[in-house]
């Protein structure tokens, strides 16, 4: 006995989920002699039982010994008034379920209480008793079931009603004695009470066809007020439908009007039921199933999870509800989709086949867009998904019309693939686009090519093979980037590149923004002088609040990295890192989002972005002069930390000329206590010198005056040095 | 051995001459005649100890009805319990269980059905009990030998040992019931060694002698 408590012990170090974990089938068995005490302790006999119940339905099995001897203890438990322990009584009856011979010593006592004042006893009674009855018995008890049926309390009313269900297996020429109760229970004010007598009634009668028909006929006529029952009745009722064809004449379907007021139904589970009965009618026209289609869209953008993802399961059932709909709608959802496979990653399986399978379906650029969104933020949150999404994202570019979603997808692929298992299998779908498509996408396969190359050192000489072939290609791009790729894979160090170099260059992401190298590249003029790179400006223009929000709302999903956090964090430590005053500060932990200074529309906009170092702070300002007429010079920020005591100001890089609506930033740094998460309030005002400008010459005066504008005040908080980590599972976080 | 019986049928013959002087009413005067502590000899600080000994030592006696079909386990129960006699009783299937108060003792009344596929189970409820009541029809011929292998049976079993055992011959206001003497030897209890034996006749149709099986069961 001694080793199963040890174990015990340390499994409730581990995790404390269950107050049974680590329960043993023999220390319960011995925990059981207490039913046998002279002296019964409800309270821990009710507990045993609990602990009987909980093995039995994890799967452990009881010897016939050891389940008779539970079964022979747990019925001197009877003699206890004790409300909550005869509960469980029943339910060990009902799982132990001892042989027959058995079982029958618990009918009187069950009899007995049957014909209880409790009405507890007379419901959970009643079920056990159906459960362990024979024929015999039956007839026996039959009065008191009958009267049960009709029973005031619903609780019993339902008990019985359920027991019928059971016993019409087995003795069904007296369960249908009971029609005119059960009859009598349909009309039952109980929700319960409704939808069981419902489903005896059908059961009782459904080798009767012209019984079902007239059981559908009054019902639908409208008494029926449960939910649960309403949805029965729906079946039954497209069962009616299936079974009596469509009306010759008139092209009506019988009871289609039931169907269809069932969808404006109050209850959200008998609209999906009505929905679906419309869709699955024998050659349904496409006006029947409008009104049905139209619900469901409804429930796509419900809140609740559940709809939505029974509106999926109903709309993935009509083949051809997805052409029927215009592309906007199946954005919707994708999106649906695509939110409830991050909810549930077990069933990425399912919804990923969905996808796939909708991506071979004829669809405009944004539709397939969001569905390759989708695959790629699956493949990129959940792991297990990724090999069969790169699967599909593979065989789908074997047919791709889009250029654009093509070269994403190579451009993804080659970052992807080569991490994968068995990176050799994609090589095949990379090289028919060299061969089959247009020069764009030739080039990207090409890098990907590349790519492949050089991190899975097994397929580098058949990627040579593959590259050379480009080499001849009829496009001046495509043929360039093969020369490149060869070479800088076959360095092996000649030209001075080391293996990290050559990874850098194919993986690392451009540090200019795009903006600022389109603009020199159209500025630079044939010279002898060739064009440099370093030259472009690595100042972010801040775009206007409102089209970042949009892109926060909808993360692209070709990110390089694992998430969109780190991925503004590169941008911005790329920036930092390119002052040399902010040089020594370390990794960049966090930058935050920017904090408006000045009201909308003002003279000066002004927004601040906080970048958390270990040791360090550093503010960026960015400001917008909106004022044609002006031309400020020397712009500076006075940071007032009297409020903030811990930091201490290093650093100041201000801003010569902050021309018309052409933003520019200003950066201020601070020591903080390394590694501490300091706080405090910072109140600011912008200095700078005015120059008058002149806006149709744009002359601007010598002459300027020195100016102050005041800056909201902003805070940093203990936020700033918290990384957002999105959790999918918890539990693996735990572990 | 002859010691013993004795001292049973002594038990047996006692109530029974009670019960044929004072035929009016058995119950209350035989009550009172065989409980002679209760009655006003008892001083005034005897009475107020037991009432507090009953405060504190509420006694709970656990006994087993068994013995064949249509036997009257029932209907034994149901006249101690207080209910009264009736003649329209069904088989009991399975068991019943009744809780009976008199004065400070509760008797946990454990009745087992006595048709054949019960009588294998009866073994289960009567371990650790404080005693085995055997009920049996005395005035059914044909089935005495049947009750009389059922009870010899039983009391071979290993956990029953030391139990006393009180077998009961009911149905005595039937005129073909048999006598004491002639039901004990047909149930042959004289070679019942190992345990305490008790013998009554009794008739729960007219209460005859239920009042001593209830005393019996006060001092065991």
């Amino acid at each position: 006995m001694a080793q199963p408590l040890v174990k015990k012990d340390d499994d409730q170090e581990e995790e404390e989920y269950s107050p049974f974990l680590g329960i043993e089938k023999g220390a319960v068995l011995q925990e059981a002699r207490v039913f046998n005490d002279p002296q019964l302790d409800a309270r821990r006999c009710s507990q045993v039982i609990t602990k009987l119940l909980y093995l039995l339905n994890q799967g452990d099995t009881f010897t016939k010994i050891e389940a008779t001897e539970v079964f022979f203890a747990v019925t001197k438990l009877f003699q206890s008034k004790d409300t909550s322990l005869r509960r469980m009584v029943y339910l060990i009856i009902k799982e132990l379920s001892p042989s027959a011979d058995e079982v029958i010593i618990v009918t009187s006592s069950l009899m007995k209480d049957m014909n209880s004042k409790t009405d507890m006893y007379r419901a959970n009674a009643i079920r056990v008793l159906s459960r362990i009855t024979d024929g015999t018995l039956l007839t026996q008890i039959e009065r008191y079931l009958k009267q049960a049926i009709v029973d005031k309390n619903p609780v019993v009313a339902s008990a019985a009603l359920v027991s019928g269900i059971h016993l019409l297996q087995t003795n069904p020429e007296i369960v249908k004695r009971w029609s005119n109760e059960v009859q009598e229970a349909v009309q039952s004010r109980a929700a319960l009470v409704q939808f069981h007598a419902l489903a005896l009634l059908h059961q009782i009668r459904q080798n009767d066809r012209l019984a079902v028909s007239k059981l559908v006929t009054s019902l639908t006529k409208g008494s029926v007020r449960s939910p649960l029952a309403q949805c029965l009745l729906v079946r039954y009722t497209s069962q009616v439908i299936r079974e009596s064809g469509t009306n010759s004449q008139t092209g009506d379907r019988p009871f289609f009007d039931y169907l269809e007021a069932c969808l404006r139904h109050k209850a959200d589970m008998v609209i999906i039921e009505a929905a679906r009965a419309i869709t699955e009618l024998n050659g349904v026209t496409s006006r029947e199933l409008t009104p049905a289609i139209t619900v469901l869209q409804l429930f796509l953008s419900s809140s609740k999870p559940v709809l939505r993802f029974a509106a999926i399961r109903t709309l993935n059932k009509i083949s051809n509800f997805m052409s029927d709909i215009a592309d906007e709608f199946k954005i919707v959802v994708v999106e649906a989709i695509r939110s409830l496979c991050l909810k549930f990653p077990l069933k990425h399986r399912a919804l990923m086949n969905f996808l796939s399978n909708i991506l071979r379906e004829e669809g405009g650029f944004e539709y397939k867009k969001a569905i390759i969104d989708s695959i790629v933020i699956l493949i990129r949150d959940i792991p297990e998904a990724k090999e069969t999404g790169l699967f599909h994202l593979c065989e789908f570019i074997e047919d791709c019309e889009f250029t654009y979603l093509s070269t994403q997808i190579l451009h993804f692929l080659g970052n992807e693939g080569p991490k994968t298992s068995d990176p050799s299998k994609y090589i095949r779908y990379i090289y028919n686009r060299v061969i089959l498509e247009n020069a764009t996408v030739r080039a990207a396969a090409v890098s990907t090519l590349a790519k492949f190359g050089s991190l899975v050192e097994s397929l580098k000489p058949r990627i040579f093979v593959l590259l050379r072939r480009c080499l001849f290609d009829s496009d001046d791009e495509v043929r360039d980037r093969a020369t490149l790729f060869l070479n800088v894979l076959e360095s092996d160090g000649t030209v001075g590149e080391s293996v990290k170099d050559v990874k850098n260059f194919l993986f690392g992401a451009l540090d200019v923004p795009l903006v600022n190298l389109e603009t020199s590249l159209q500025s630079y003029e044939p010279s002898e002088e060739p064009f440099n790179i370093s030259s472009v400006s690595k100042e972010v223009k801040p775009q206007p609040l409102t089209e970042k929000k949009i892109q926060g709302k909808k993360p692209s999903g070709f990110g390089v990295s694992s998430n969109g956090v780190t991925q503004s964090v590169d941008t911005y430590e790329k920036l930092l890192s390119s002052f040399p005053e902010f040089s020594g500060f370390g990794p960049l932990f966090k930058s935050s989002s920017p904090i408006e200074l000045t009201e909308a529309e003002t003279e000066y906009a002004v927004n601040v972005v906080k970048h958390i170092y270990s040791g360090h702070i550093v503010f960026q300002y960015n400001c917008t002069n909106t004022i044609s007429e002006q031309l400020l010079e020397n712009v500076t920020v006075i940071v007032d930390a009297s409020e903030a005591e811990e930091f201490a100001k290093v650093a100041s890089k201000p801003l010569k000329q902050l021309p018309y609506e052409s933003p520019g930033q200003i950066f201020v740094a601070f020591e903080k206590p390394d590694g501490l998460p300091a706080t405090g309030r910072f109140s600011n005002l912008l200095k700078f010198e005015v120059k008058e400008v002149d806006p149709a010459s744009g002359e601007v005066e010598e002459e300027g005056v020195e100016d102050e504008y005041q800056l909201e005040d902003f805070e940093v908080v203990a936020a700033d040095y918290m990384l957002r980590a999105p959790v999918l599972n918890f539990k693996k976080c735990l572990g | 051995m002859n010691r013993r019986m004795e001292e049973m049928l002594r038990h047996v013959e006692e109530p029974r001459g009670l019960h044929s002087e004072k035929c009016g009413r058995p119950c209350m005067d035989g009550w009172i005649l065989l409980r002679p502590t209760s009655s006003s000899t008892m001083g005034f600080w005897e009475a107020f100890l037991n009432w507090l000994r009953s405060l504190f030592f509420k006694q709970e006696l656990e006994l087993s009805l068994i013995g064949l079909n249509n036997a009257g386990k029932t209907s034994l129960v149901n006249v101690i319990a207080g209910d009264g006699y009736s003649e329209d009783m069904i088989h009991t299937v399975g068991f019943n269980m009744r809780k009976v108060v008199k004065g400070n003792i509760t008797f946990k009344l454990w009745d087992i059905g006595g048709q054949p596929r019960f009588r294998s189970m009866w073994e289960r409820y009567c371990r650790s009990v404080s005693a085995i009541v055997y009920v049996v029809d005395a005035a059914d011929h044909e089935s005495l030998p049947t009750a009389r292998t059922e009870l010899h049976d039983i009391l071979i079993k290993q956990s029953l040992r030391r139990i006393p055992l009180l077998v009961l011959g009911n149905k005595i206001d039937k005129p073909e019931a048999l006598s004491k003497a002639a039901f004990a030897e047909q149930m042959d209890l004289k070679s019942i060694k190992g345990r305490k034996v008790y013998c009554f006749m009794i008739s729960c149709k007219d209460a005859t002698n239920i009042d001593v099986v209830i005393d019996w069961f006060i001092k065991h």
